[in-house]
């Protein structure tokens, strides 16, 4: 008789309970409260009239209205997490100009905030996306825990690679998380240029990442033809990564 | 890939179909899950779902962020990004 393997795999249910207990703390930017309120305008997006015109209007710009909105949260801080989650695939870096400033009190949305949001948005989406996908509900909404952010900065930050500046491995020095897995080495992170995307919110990375490689592969694991690691193989894996990159207009 | 990148990948064609399915919230999820449990098994439909979904999110990242290819891979997919209409993708930003 043989056993059933347990399902889904407990690596992945951990990371993501692990990921959805994190969107409800306090992070370096938002409270707990305004990131779980992020988690339920991201879900409440989909269902935007406002997005929907706009998703198929050739500029989206130039489409005047506001969104369906579940939250307090600010006009930019709105109008980041409908876009990423409706129309990614079309954002430019003059949208990106447009949303940002020096002080999110006089309605900006700043660099860090902005990193930040992301990171919950494509969480969200991602644990939805699979919860749907194995025909499982919803989570609730994560529990939001008490206390402010810190607003840190990591030392060493430079701009160039993306729109907003980026740490690179070279350049990360303790006590700021360690992101890359450097230690105790070789890294594990970092050899690509998506790896450094939310770096310069190093909770933010290192929680999308911690989720996102029991979900996919870890960069071992994807160079290493000689074994399987999932149920499918490494050529239906990157079938379907290339498929949902391209329904998604991903060009990375 | 004679123009169809599901071919010669086993039940490419099945896994394409849950993956659309599952980006689109579609009312045929179900049968599309369940055509991949039938070829594959109940671990396969979690981790083809599992990887769907993780690349729902992290194509967010990169087009939120601004990443750019890296050079070595925008080189080695250059003859087929063009011939899939990947790269068409770049004039539709704003």
């Amino acid at each position: 008789m043989t056993t059933r393997p347990e399902l889904p795999r407990s690596e992945l249910l951990a990371a993501q309970a692990t990921a959805w207990a994190w969107l409800g703390t306090p992070g370096i930017w938002w409270t707990g409260a305004e990131r779980t309120a992020i988690v339920a305008e991201t879900r409440h997006a989909a269902f935007c009239a406002h997005c929907r015109t706009r998703k198929h209007a050739a500029i989206p710009a130039a489409v005047l209205g506001t969104h369906d909105t579940t939250s307090t949260l600010p006009a930019p801080a709105l109008e980041a997490i409908h876009r990423i989650r409706t129309d990614s695939g079309r954002l430019g870096e003059t949208w990106y100009r447009r949303l940002i400033g020096p002080d999110l009190d006089q309605a900006d949305l700043t660099e860090g905030h902005y990193v930040e949001l992301v990171a919950i948005v494509a969480i969200t989406v991602a644990i939805d996306s699979f919860r749907a996908g194995i025909g499982q509900a919803p989570l609730d909404l994560p529990l939001s825990m008490p206390g402010l952010p810190t607003r840190i900065t990591p030392p060493g930050t430079k701009p160039g690679l993306a729109w907003m500046p980026v740490l690179f491995p070279d350049d990360w020095t303790p006590p700021t998380p360690d992101l890359y897995r450097r230690l105790p080495g070789p890294p594990e992170r970092g050899r690509g240029h998506i790896h450094h995307a939310l770096s310069l919110v190093p909770e933010a990375m290192i929680a999308w990442w911690d989720l996102f490689e029991p979900m996919y592969l870890r960069s071992s694991e994807m160079r290493d033809f000689t074994q399987e690691f999932r149920a499918i193989s490494h050529a239906q894996i990157e079938m379907l990564a290339a498929r949902t990159a391209a329904l998604n207009q991903c060009i990375y | 890939m004679n123009g169809n990148p599901t071919s010669g990948i086993q039940a490419g064609g099945i896994l394409s179909a849950f993956a659309e399915a599952i980006l689109a919230n579609a009312d045929n999820l179900a049968q599309a899950r369940s055509a991949v449990v039938v070829a594959l098994g109940e671990a396969a439909m979690i981790d083809a779902a599992a990887v769907v979904a993780g690349f729902n999110g992290i194509t967010r990242i990169a087009d939120a962020t601004g990443i750019p290819l890296e050079p070595a891979k925008a080189e080695e997919t250059q003859s087929w990004r063009g011939a899939l209409g990947i790269d068409a993708f770049d004039n539709l930003k704003s």
